[in-house]
């Protein structure tokens, strides 16, 4: 029985993250467009050549004039003096321009004197500029940089290839890019705090807390606290989330609650970074608490009740109990919902763009949403697929790094050891 | 230190299964509740180590009443059926654990461990898990963790129920040795009649909640008060042949058996009666004959045991030394010991 579940696991996990992997390999971006591309000078292309080869971009950004056959023919075609074409034809064939105004002043030289009306006309026919041109092939633009005069060695014709090209190309440039921006370490940060803090606080410790005091309740009164604390779960998250934006809203209840001692209404969910924290973490967190509390209630529930009882007349107090009984038997459960939380956390991010957008600014942006925004979802509208990727690719890494070290940290080894039974 | 249970009364909701219980231990002395199942003695115990609270009535222990202390405050020890070890503590930390959450020192409690284990016999199993531990291991870590704080009382739930033969027989000798040692008083809870029998000085025998007879061991096997308590103890058990009483006899409705009973005098004709003959008064060396169609034989090695029916259709059962000229379906012409017989009324009280 292998096979269903090798297809499965292909399916469902290598194969995503295989493509994840192969799309963070790469340039594509709304601008490249998924399939292929062209070579175009564009003002971009211009701007990334001014670093390595100033003299080539200034001059491929100016216009051109070369008088060639095909302006000549041209010019026979406008049915002007047929001397000019003559001329031109015998003194100036082959000759290239760097501007307008040279190339203005040799046609103004001309026996049969041009009119300054038919310089411009004539000038604008040998006018070969590239800027702007689209060129369906590398060949086709280096040839055409040829005629115009730029000399270019191999390695330059590589570097203006590459800077023209308009398609997707294979590059790591994407994790050099995650490693150096100082705005993706903020937004590392910031999903650090936010999984450690919502995960200590609400997922593991107030799942326990709820757990432990349940277990301690009458059996109904337990159902009822159980059942309300399940409810951030149970309902849909949009409905839950806009629950939380009234609460906050600057018509909200806080704002008309505060208006009664004479505080002005405010948004309190983005009023600032602090705000914004507290909210993110309280809407994940309330969501969290009820499957870790769901768990561990359930792992107590397994506890036989005699070892409670044997705990009692052995004269543990029930912070003993709690403390020597109850929480060393939840180490499987603890690391399961650690190991869980920390993952489904860091994947998701539906409350927080739901109710801060990662706002204010940038303050709530956490990793699964920048890489949301980035890929699939942006202001600019310039969608960096391969970028997107990458950062999906970075937390996956994270994810199967953090779970190993959970498993390191909680002895898991010892967790799994058979019993030996001797008699 | 001496027990005593003053009128307790133990009722779940509407349901009542103790009440009015008068029970006194001595101190020292090792005790059984007996009973079948449901009877209400394991409730009995808890209430007195203090996980159920009595629905009325006392429990005193000395002159101490504990009966609204928490079981933190009363210092018993308990073996509890299934033993309860705490699976993630080594065998030295479960032991010691009673000391632990006293705060006493590392050091003292690892003394104290150290010595107990010793008494029962598992200090070379001190680092183990629960786990690694055979039944009767498990067995006596949970008597070691009972005796380390030194209790007022011990507590002991079924504590042979979960063990081998002849583990069984091993540990009974073993917690009754531990006991006379420490001169612990001590509870024993068991539906096994051998267990109580040979592990404790006295037996209550308990029915539906209700103590029927208190007695030691050779006391209520001789003399039991009710019929109940005649078929409880013996193995294998008592049979019983019902019957009336005729002149100061009893007598089979059929008439084929008559026993004169010095018990009878004084009881009108016609009663209905049941008469009590334990296997061992029946057979070679009686007094009375008997005639009847041998229907099993088992052979238990030192001993035979039959089983016989009387022309009337009842049951006599009788155990004698090996022999092996009697087979299924031989008529056989034994005898009872008449003095022997126990005659119980129809209200299963002894006459």
């Amino acid at each position: 029985m292998i096979a269903p579940a090798a297809i499965m696991i292909f399916l469902f996990f290598l194969m995503p993250v295989g493509l994840t992997a192969i799309f963070a390999m790469t340039s594509m971006s709304t601008a490249t467009g998924i399939s292929g591309g062209v070579w175009q000078v564009t003002q971009g292309a211009v701007n990334r050549l001014e670093g390595d080869m100033p003299a080539l971009a200034e001059g491929i950004a100016q216009p051109r004039f070369v008088v060639d056959e095909e302006g000549l023919a041209a010019l026979e075609a406008l049915k002007l003096k047929p001397g000019y074409v003559i001329e031109l034809r015998a003194e100036h064939v082959g000759e290239v321009f760097p501007s307008r105004r040279e190339a203005e002043r040799v046609i103004k030289a001309l026996k049969d004197r041009p009119s300054t009306r038919e310089v411009k006309q004539i000038s604008d026919l040998f006018n070969r500029s590239v800027l702007n041109t689209r060129f369906e092939s590398r060949e086709a633009l280096v040839r055409s940089l040829e005629k115009l005069g730029f000399k270019l060695t191999p390695e330059e014709r590589d570097k203006v290839a590459t800077a023209t090209y308009t398609g997707w190309v294979w590059t790591t440039d994407n994790f050099r890019m995650i490693g150096n921006s100082p705005d993706m370490a903020q937004i590392f940060l910031n999903t650090a705090f936010y999984v450690a803090v919502t995960l200590l606080l609400f997922n593991v410790s107030y799942a326990l807390f709820l757990a432990v005091t349940t277990h301690y309740m009458p059996p109904t009164t337990a159902s009822v606290f159980r059942a309300i604390w399940l409810l951030p779960r149970i309902t849909p998250v949009v409905i839950y989330v806009l629950m939380w934006k009234w609460l906050t809203w600057d018509n909200g209840f806080l704002s008309l609650l505060m208006g009664q001692f004479g505080v002005p209404p405010k948004n309190y969910l983005l009023d600032n970074s602090y705000n914004a924290w507290f909210f993110v973490i309280l809407i994940n967190g309330f969501i969290g608490a009820s499957m870790g509390m769901l768990v561990f209630s359930s792992a107590i529930k397994a506890i036989p009740e005699t070892q409670f009882h044997a705990s009692e007349v052995d004269g543990a107090s029930r912070w003993q109990q709690i403390r020597y009984i109850i929480l060393p038997q939840l180490r499987w459960p603890i690391l399961f919902v650690t190991c869980y939380q920390t993952l489904s956390l860091l994947a998701s991010f539906q409350e927080i763009h739901l109710s801060t957008r990662g706002g204010p600014g940038k303050a709530t942006e956490v990793w699964s949403l920048a890489a949301f925004h980035t890929a699939l979802n942006n202001y600019t509208g310039n969608l960096e697929y391969g970028l997107g990727a990458a950062m999906a690719l970075v937390l996956v890494v994270v994810g199967l790094v953090l779970s190993l070290i959970y498993l390191r940290v909680f002895r898991y080894d010892t967790l799994i050891s058979k019993p030996l039974i001797e008699d | 230190m001496r027990i005593l249970l003053d009128k307790f009364s133990k009722s779940f909701g509407a349901t009542k299964v103790i009440e009015d219980m008068d029970l006194n231990v001595g101190s020292g002395e090792m005790l059984a509740l007996l009973g079948p199942s449901g009877c209400g003695k394991s409730t009995t115990l808890f209430a007195i180590c203090g996980i159920h609270r009595p629905t009325s009535g006392r429990i005193l222990f000395g002159n101490r009443d504990v009966t609204s202390l928490s079981s933190q405050e009363r210092n018993v020890g308990v073996v509890f059926q299934s033993y309860a070890l705490y699976p993630h503590m080594t065998v030295a930390e479960n032991i010691g654990f009673p000391l632990t959450v006293r705060r006493m020192t590392a050091a003292e409690i690892n003394k104290r461990v150290a010595e107990i284990a010793a008494l029962v016999h598992i200090d070379n199993l001190l680092d183990r898990k629960p786990s690694q531990l055979s039944g009767g291991q498990q067995q006596r870590v949970a008597l070691a963790r009972a005796l380390i704080r030194r209790p007022d009382v011990l507590l002991l739930d079924e504590p042979l129920a979960n063990l081998d033969a002849k583990l069984r027989l091993e540990m009974r000798s073993e917690i009754r040795r531990l006991q006379k040692e420490t001169g612990i008083t001590a509870i024993l809870v068991t539906h096994d009649q051998v267990e109580a029998m040979s592990m404790c000085d006295r037996i209550a025998i308990m029915k539906a909640g209700e103590i029927v007879q208190i007695a030691t061991p050779s006391e209520m096997y001789n003399d039991p008060r009710t019929a109940f308590v005649a078929g409880f103890l013996g193995n294998p058990p008592i049979s019983f042949l019902t019957g009336r009483a005729k002149q100061g006899a009893f007598a089979l409705d059929d008439g084929g058996l008559k026993l004169p009973l010095a018990a009878l005098s004084g009881i009108p004709d016609g009663t209905a009666l049941t008469l009590g003959i334990r296997p061992e008064h029946f057979g070679i060396g009686g007094d009375v004959p008997v005639e009847g169609k041998v229907t099993f034989a088992e052979t238990q090695g030192r001993e035979n045991l039959y089983d016989v029916v009387l022309p009337d259709g009842s049951a006599l059962r009788s155990i004698q030394p090996a022999r092996s000229d009697v087979k299924p379906g031989d008529s056989v012409r034994w005898s009872l010991d008449s003095k022997a017989a126990l005659v119980f009324g129809e209200d299963g009280r002894r006459l």
